[in-house]
């Protein structure tokens, strides 16, 4: 029997990730760092977080502060765990959104330095130390969150973690219904309706946005950043959709590390050169036929929010498998997706509508729909279920979700447990034992051979 | 020298080895209690299967793995996960099956099966190890009877008390508080198994409901665990005669269609069916394999109704 133990081996390949990502690390850290820098130039900071309301502070010259992004940035370089501590010193349990956890404690840490808890003489928190402490304080918080109830609360708790002295703004993002005639995707009174309310509270915050500053709104501004914002939206749109081909050129994984230009980034022409440096890449590895992975046998979806401390691990372990992980929610139903609806002369409609038709914003039937149009258009074998502990928001259809493509495509799906920059919530084998059933589950029709076919 | 093929699921509390010979009939099984993922309990499980079946481990010409020590076997060619290989060792016990239940040491499943015999949804328990062997074994220490003996026990249970914890240790901390208040370990082992019950039943709706429902694993040997699923899920298990040895014999079908495929690859490019590879004799009674080519890979299963 030679020797009776192997080591635990689950098979890890490398993915073939795209090679333009990293240009993508260069336009982040430039972010983070004028963010470091805001204070030292006199900038005005404000904190926000969920939907991508940033072109607004962009053209009023105000850095920004994404809470998820900033959350996301410690996990992936696995500064995170000062922050979520301090946080949970607070008080801030474990079963919080691990982004609202981290995000607060880095408040913490700031207040830990003795500083006032006032506008600009936060300026002194900043500096050498721990990454989640060099987060300047905020001047002003706007509050735009869709459907998590964490996330509405969530620049409240900073509001008053900071003392009650920053000034803040709440938008109501609507929910979008469904099943009613009037209330379709993107379509319907009800839809409308929504986006008329949406519209006009952008415009009020751009009258308080008038007021921290003290200066005129610069809506021309506005009109530029928006067209960069649109033409970079559409361009990775047109990427994502090269992405139909087999073997798929880029994976879930590459687009999650391509988020930031359409998330927080500054608009400007950097981020259209980017997805033009992607879409180019993506067109040249199509033309040879190559692949996100080394040997594509099985194409996946991946439902749910991304787990920020382990792109590269489950890029690898899926590339293992021999599986494209071809698209997913998070990446293909959000972050500017909806671009034609931008009219760059006049872009808070545009605005508006993309931030309500987010990835958590759909009612299950609307979700369902669009998330079965991707399936069909990137032909899915299987469907796996991330279950992000602490977030809820994205989780909650979850069921609805696997249950609706089981039947109607007949694929099978994996449902497992992990978080977005909590790593204690994920558990390798329990993982494991999921996916390789997906798996077999998937070589087994792709296998079988129906009894007098021909 | 007869050749055989051997399945074996190493799990996380016992260790289960089944060898089949190459017409698919079982020549011998044995189950090894050695606690968890153990090397002397894997090791007593194939020793003793061998011993039963009087070959000698060359003769062995195929072996799967299953469980959660799947992948630390070096005797095994390949390993299958629990769930494919519960499925196919539980419509090779029932064939009719269409929904298998599996309480394992450390996890619990639920699988449909569809009309040819696939895998087609399962759902297992997610977070903690509440309703599975491990969550038994924990709380028949609580309450100071042997795990055997907590079955039968539990069936005499009248009262109606919830357990209500999804957490196996918390649900120990009430167990203990339950026994404090002067509740029998009779009536405390009723709600142990009621509680095993409601977390299987979430599953089940998970997947949705399909009859016949098989149950397979250890836990299946329990009474008080398939009388109160069944009161809970409203309808009658199908017990097969040796639930704890469903995942090593469905290990053990599909090394016997290794087997055969690679025989198959060996001996011919012909595509017709060679008489000694009859599959009707894979151990799914309707396996409609024979009707297949030998050059594509066949998944024995019933014939489709």
């Amino acid at each position: 029997m030679g020797n009776f133990f192997n080591a635990a081996e689950v098979p890890v390949v490398k993915a073939n990730r795209l090679q333009s990502s990293s240009l993508n690390n260069r336009m982040v850290n430039d972010y983070w760092t004028e963010v470091f820098n805001a204070k030292a130039e006199g900038k005005l900071v404000c904190w926000y977080e969920g939907v991508a309301i940033n072109p607004l502070m962009q053209a009023a010259d105000i850095r920004w502060v994404h809470g998820e992004a900033w959350s996301a940035l410690l996990a992936a370089r696995n500064n995170e765990g000062p922050a979520q501590e301090a946080a949970e010193g607070r008080g801030y349990m474990k079963e919080l959104c691990s982004y609202a956890r981290t995000h607060i404690g880095c408040g913490v840490l700031a207040q830990n330095r003795g500083v006032e808890a006032s506008g600009s003489s936060f300026s002194d928190a900043l500096g050498a130390g721990l990454l989640g402490e060099r987060v300047p304080a905020p001047d002003m918080f706007i509050s735009a969150y869709p459907y998590c109830s964490t996330g509405q609360q969530w620049d409240e708790m900073l509001y008053r973690l900071f003392g009650k002295k920053i000034p803040i703004f709440n938008i109501s993002v609507p929910w979008v219904w469904g099943n009613k005639k009037d209330a379709g995707y993107l379509t319907g009174a009800e839809f409308k309706e929504a986006t008329a309310y949406m519209v006009r509270q952008l415009k009020e915050c751009i009258k308080w946005i008038e007021q921290q500053t003290g200066k005129k709104y610069d809506y021309d501004k506005l009109s530029e950043i928006m067209a960069y914002t649109k033409k970079a939206g559409e361009l990775r749109m047109e990427a994502i959709d090269m992405c139909a081909v087999k073997p798929a050129p880029a994976s879930f994984f590459d687009w999650t590390t391509s988020l930031a230009p359409v998330n927080f980034v500054p608009g400007g022409p950097q981020i259209v050169s980017y997805f033009e440096t992607v879409k180019a890449e993506i067109a040249e590895r199509v033309r040879v036929g190559e692949g996100a992975i080394p040997n594509e046998k099985y194409r996946l979806f991946w439902d749910g929010i991304m787990n920020w401390n382990k792109i590269g691990w489950l890029a690898n372990k899926f590339a293992g498998y021999n599986a494209t992980m071809v698209a997913g929610r998070y990446t293909h139903m959000g972050f500017w997706h909806e671009h034609e609806c931008i009219d760059v002369n006049d872009p808070l409609e545009g605005m508006a509508i993309n931030y309500l038709v987010c990835p958590i914003n759909l009612s299950a039937p609307l979700m369902i729909e669009e998330i079965i149009k991707l399936c069909k258009k990137f032909e899915i074998d299987g469907m796996v279920l991330h279950a992000a502990r602490t977030c809820r928001a994205f989780s909650n259809p979850q069921y609805l979700i696997a249950d609706a493509v089981q039947k109607r495509l007949g694929i099978p799906v994996a449902m497992i447990e992990g978080d977005m920059v909590d790593e204690s919530f994920y558990k390798d084998e329990l993982v494991n034992a999921r996916l390789e059933a997906m798996m077999e589950a998937i070589e087994g029709k792709k296998r079988m051979i129906i009894p007098n076919a021909a | 020298m007869k050749p055989y093929v051997m399945g074996i699921d190493f799990g996380s509390t016992t260790s289960k080895t089944v060898i089949l010979d190459m017409d698919g009939g079982t020549v011998a099984s044995a189950v090894s209690h050695k606690g968890s993922v153990s090397d002397e309990g894997a090791k007593a499980s194939i020793a003793e299967a061998l011993a039963i079946a009087g070959i000698t481990q060359k003769q062995v010409i195929r072996a799967i793995s299953t469980g959660y020590g799947r992948r630390m076997l070096e005797v095994s060619d390949k390993s299958y996960t629990e769930i494919t290989c519960h499925a196919r060792g539980a419509i090779a016990m029932v064939p009719e099956a269409r929904m298998v239940i599996d309480i394992g040491g450390q996890d619990s499943k639920v699988i449909a099966i569809d009309a040819l015999g696939l895998v087609s949804q399962f759902a297992m328990n997610d977070r903690c190890a509440a309703g599975t062997g491990k969550f038994l074994e924990a709380l028949a220490r609580a309450v100071g009877v042997p795990l055997e003996d907590m079955g039968p026990m539990a069936l005499r249970a009248v009262e109606d008390i919830t357990i209500s914890s999804m957490c196996a240790t918390f649900a120990e901390t009430e167990v203990v508080a339950l026994l404090a208040e002067g509740k029998s370990k009779t009536e405390v082992l009723g709600a142990v198994h009621a509680a095993i019950a409601a977390r299987l039943v979430g599953l089940v709706s998970r997947v949705g409901k399909r009859e016949p429902l098989v149950m397979t694993g250890g836990v299946a040997q329990n009474p008080a665990a398939v009388h109160h699923l069944e009161k809970a899920l409203g309808l009658k298990l199908i017990i097969p005669q040796r639930p704890q040895i469903a995942g090593a014999l469905g290990a053990a079908l599909i090394a016997l269609d290794e087997a055969r495929e690679h025989a198959a690859d060996a001996a011919d490019e012909d595509d017709k069916v060679d008489a000694s590879l009859d599959a009707a004799r894979c151990g799914t009674p309707t396996c409609t394999a024979p009707q297949a080519r030998v050059t594509e890979q066949v998944i024995h299963g019933p014939r489709p109704h």
